[in-house]
């Protein structure tokens, strides 16, 4: 394509809108802009894992421009100070979720999950499906806690993986009883 | 614009638009983007409920139903779309192209300097003063930010120095990273 033609305004023949742009997992960009990116390495892990395709061609056009750009990567005097900052990951914590229960009143008890967000669960979400699923007041109580009204402790072992299924039976922990 | 925006610290608040309101943005942008006249319904479907996000530094972004975010402005100004809209309709901006060597500046928010506009890389279509091109790199296929000329093309060629294009969004930026409104 010449570059008149790409700079054309306009939607072009022959192209269906809108286009399926393709993502780095790693630093979310467009992939041809991954080699800006300070953890490139990374990216192209990623490539190499999850588009092979993609990444046998960024391979061979990085070996073009290695055996070419070599010695002019020497001389040039690096500018631009701090380069593009980092994307702040997500802490890679202890993917877990807890649950509990804790008494409300004398005889009837409230079950408490914690965790869910490490999973990248939308929390107001989940809070509805157990509402529905247990036919009873489910709510988001703070930054990653879930409280749901009723002792449904036992249930959730199935009911969780059974709806994400990236969570393992054995990713739930269960505190037991807790004091309010 | 939003090189400090956090989505958890600068949104304010999410509106619901009144539909007379909706009507009046989708004839602003099909105004000031004729080209996107066929394809405007399938980014705002008439039936759809557009909300607003409300932010920080008064700024605005128009968010579908689904989430998604589609175009922002600051204070009273154009609407601009994002870089992932654009990259789905690729055509309804004028698009600026920088040279190689500009494009990690402008990945960390630089504004676009007139030498990287006007060098043998680069290539520009000719627009007035304050107009929302794209910007597009040398050897690359995708658009890597949304800025607004501060001079037309003719004077940045002329004048050849300090800022030619002052960059509104690019990719990982704050709104970049932003998740879709739920």
């Amino acid at each position: 394509m010449s570059l008149e033609e790409k700079l054309q305004m306009g939607p072009k023949p022959g192209l269906a809108y809108p286009l399926q742009v393709i993502y780095c997992g790693n630093c979310t960009m467009p992939i041809e802009y991954c080699e800006y990116y300070p953890e490139y390495d990374k990216c192209k892990q990623w490539l190499e894992r999850n588009l092979p395709d993609e990444f046998e061609k960024v391979k061979i056009g990085d070996e073009a421009n290695e055996s070419g750009g070599g010695e002019e990567e020497k001389k040039r005097q690096k500018r631009g100070g701090k380069g593009m900052i980092k994307t702040k990951k997500k802490e890679d914590g202890p993917k877990q979720v807890c649950v509990s229960r804790a008494p409300r009143g004398k005889k009837k008890s409230v079950t408490v999950v914690t965790g869910l967000s490490s999973f990248d669960i939308d929390l107001k979400v989940a809070a509805k499906f157990f509402g529905t699923r247990f036919a009873c007041g489910s709510s988001v109580t703070g930054d990653d806690e879930i409280v749901i009204q009723g002792d449904v402790k036992d249930d959730l072992f199935d009911v969780i993986p059974e709806k994400w299924p990236e969570i393992d039976e054995d990713l739930i922990e269960d505190l037991g009883d807790q004091k309010r | 614009m939003f090189k400090k925006f956090d989505e958890r610290e600068s949104i304010s608040g999410v509106l619901q638009l009144k539909s007379s309101v909706q009507k009046g943005i989708r004839s602003k942008l099909v105004d000031s983007y004729p080209h996107l006249e066929g394809f405007i319904d399938n980014i705002l479907p008439k039936k759809d409920a557009l909300r607003i996000v409300k932010c920080h530094d008064h700024i605005e972004i128009i968010v579908n139903s689904v989430g998604e975010l589609l175009f922002f402005r600051h204070r009273e100004g154009q609407w601009m779309p994002t870089l992932r809209l654009f990259h789905k309709y690729p055509f309804f901006l004028p698009m600026q192209q920088v040279d190689k060597g500009a494009i990690r500046f402008v990945l960390s928010g630089a504004n676009i300097m007139c030498p990287g506009l006007t060098s043998p890389g680069a290539k520009m279509t000719e627009v007035p003063k304050d107009t929302v091109v794209a910007i597009m790199a040398e050897g690359k296929q995708h658009a890597l930010a949304i800025g607004k000329t501060t001079l037309s093309t003719e004077d940045i060629a002329k004048i050849n120095k300090g800022i030619g294009v002052e960059n509104c969004h690019y990719l990982n930026d704050g709104l970049w990273q932003m998740k879709p409104v739920k």
